[in-house]
């Protein structure tokens, strides 16, 4: 009975996806995560782009640009944008919340228990709603001007 | 006493580019936006405007700070990420090694690319 | 629900014995449920009429000691301290805490838990050894002072917390919220001279610094503990003092021993007279 090893029970990396039902900061954070990733991946390719293709002339740039000049492209640095107008929003409200700041002040636990997000929750919807605000702006844009 | 000096450069250079980033998005894809506004921008990415902007310091420093910055902030958040994973600690020093490797080599091209571009 | 009708409820739980099975699997059980009964008492029904190899852990009863800390319904409970009827449902799929190993059924193995709680060392530490081994008086300490880490306090060690993290989930080595959440409620006690150990213990990698604010733990936490706060109320701490800007913590002093005190009313004689 001693020798019994305890058989392994940890989520892993799916854990920070989904480890059950939690609120909305729980989703916050593996957005930030997911948007996170996605910059660097496309900062990958826009970097390779805007240097190894453009300091061989204009021509190649040309060839390039006609390239990425498509509707799957577009709709991608549409989502890239969006992606850097969350991450960018929500990592200022994490600056601000992880440094302990506008989180308030310890209080007893008083059934029914309100933790300092959730008291908080104030500034995250703000956040979002700016968030929101941001998109519509893009989107506007986007479809306006095609940014070809 | 590193970790937490490597966080909270993470958070100042997390900052600046929301704001440098903000600034190129901007200018780069908003034209159509900026000019209701009445600003009124050159086709960005025609190759002259960018030979243009290339010329011009406050451009070349926001260029160059972004890209410091942004790699700096891209690649400790991915370095944070893969430590999260429980990699030994040989692994890690060799993912820093490559990170670091990478950040230089994308530093050396951003920085050299439009160099090379205002001396045509 | 009349408080004396009774309608069975399903419960799904997850099975594993370690010497008899590969992996885990399900079982259902029917288990009569009132108004009132606990999951925890829906759990020793069973063991008592039905399958009497379920194994738990239980032993207040009455969400003080932090043993029946399981997963219902895909979001962690203490069994004891969550009803039946609060979800509403007919079928309850209860399994061991995640991010935990299994050793039976839903019995999770603790340990990390404790090791990693024993490493911030969760005891008042000051520079006079003298008076921690032999203490000679009680150290002052106002409401204010006790306000600012009473409610960190209340944690019984019952690992929901790190069940809810979803860096616990792959970091193995990471702290997780209630050995940070107890590093702070140390550090904010104003008796306690020990921060500057903690913070260094805090600093170091899979410490205070991989947790990113999901605040899952704070959700899970059946006593109201609110460990996410108290880990940004660290890092806090942590900032400050690597940025040189930390307020100098000078611990609570001994309360004077009194030397000139007569009671005022005489103490009875409680002990047996020999006759």
């Amino acid at each position: 009975m001693a020798d019994i090893r305890p058989r392994q029970n940890n989520l892993g990396i799916a854990g920070w996806i989904w480890a059950g039902n939690y609120k909305l900061e729980r989703y916050l954070y593996i957005l930030h995560r997911v948007t996170g990733l996605g910059l660097i991946l496309f900062g990958i390719f826009h970097l390779t782009a805007t240097t190894v293709f453009r300091v061989q002339g204009e021509a190649v740039w040309k060839d390039t640009m006609a390239f990425l000049d498509n509707p799957l492209f577009r709709a991608g640095e549409f989502l890239v944008v969006v992606a850097f107008a969350f991450h960018a929003l929500n990592g200022l409200r994490l600056i601000i919340q992880e440094l302990g700041f506008a989180l308030g002040k310890p209080i007893p636990p008083i059934y029914p228990f309100k933790d300092a997000p959730r008291r908080k929750r104030l500034l995250t919807l703000i956040i979002m709603a700016a968030v929101m605000v941001l998109v519509i702006f893009f989107f506007i844009d986007f479809s306006a001007g095609g940014w070809g | 006493m590193k970790n937490t000096y490597l966080q909270l450069a993470q958070m100042v250079s997390g900052a600046l580019v929301a704001v440098l980033l903000g600034i190129h998005i901007a200018v780069q894809q908003s034209s159509v936006i900026l000019g209701f506004f009445g600003v009124r921008v050159a086709d960005p990415l025609a190759f002259s405007s960018m030979i243009e902007r290339a010329r011009q310091g406050t451009w070349v420093g926001i260029y160059i700070s972004l890209l410091s910055l942004g790699l700096f902030h891209g690649l400790n958040g991915l370095r944070n990420i893969l430590l999260e994973l429980n990699f030994s600690a040989a692994t890690m020093r060799v993912l820093t090694a490559l990170i670091i490797v990478f950040g230089i080599i994308f530093l050396a091209l951003g920085t050299y690319a439009p160099l090379v571009l205002l001396g045509r | 629900m009349s408080s004396d009708s009774e309608k069975i409820v399903i419960f799904k739980i997850q099975r594993f014995d370690p010497e008899k099975d590969a992996r885990p699997h399900f079982q259902e059980f029917r288990v009569p449920v009132k108004r009132g009964t606990t999951v925890l008492e829906g759990l020793l029904y069973i063991k008592e009429n039905l399958d009497s190899s379920l194994a738990f852990r239980t032993s207040c009863r009455m969400g003080v000691c932090g043993s029946c800390g399981m997963l219902v319904n895909y979001s962690p409970h203490l069994a004891c301290h969550t009803q039946v009827e609060e979800f509403h449902a007919k079928k309850l799929l209860i399994k061991p805490l995640p991010n935990f190993g299994i050793i039976k059924d839903l019995v999770p193995a603790l340990e990390p838990l404790f090791e990693k709680h024993k490493s911030i060392k969760p005891f008042i530490m000051r520079q006079d050894e003298a008076e921690m081994e032999t203490p000679t008086a009680e150290f002052i300490q106002g409401i204010e002072d006790l306000d600012r880490y009473l409610q960190f306090s209340y944690c019984i060690k019952c690992g929901l917390c790190l069940a809810a993290c979803p860096t616990s989930a792959s970091d193995k080595s990471f702290l997780g919220p209630q050995a940070l959440g107890q590093a702070y409620r140390y550090c904010a006690d104003s008796r306690d001279g020990g921060q500057q150990q903690r913070l260094d213990i805090v600093e170091r990698e899979h410490g205070v610094w991989h947790c990113h604010f999901a605040a899952a733990c704070s959700e899970a936490c059946p006593k109201g503990v609110d460990p996410a706060f108290a880990i940004q109320l660290l890092r806090q701490r942590v900032a400050a003092r690597a940025l040189g800007a930390g307020k100098p913590h000078n611990p609570a002093p001994l309360a004077a021993t009194p030397l000139q005190v007569k009671p005022r009313v005489a103490v009875p004689e409680f002990t047996v007279k020999k006759p």
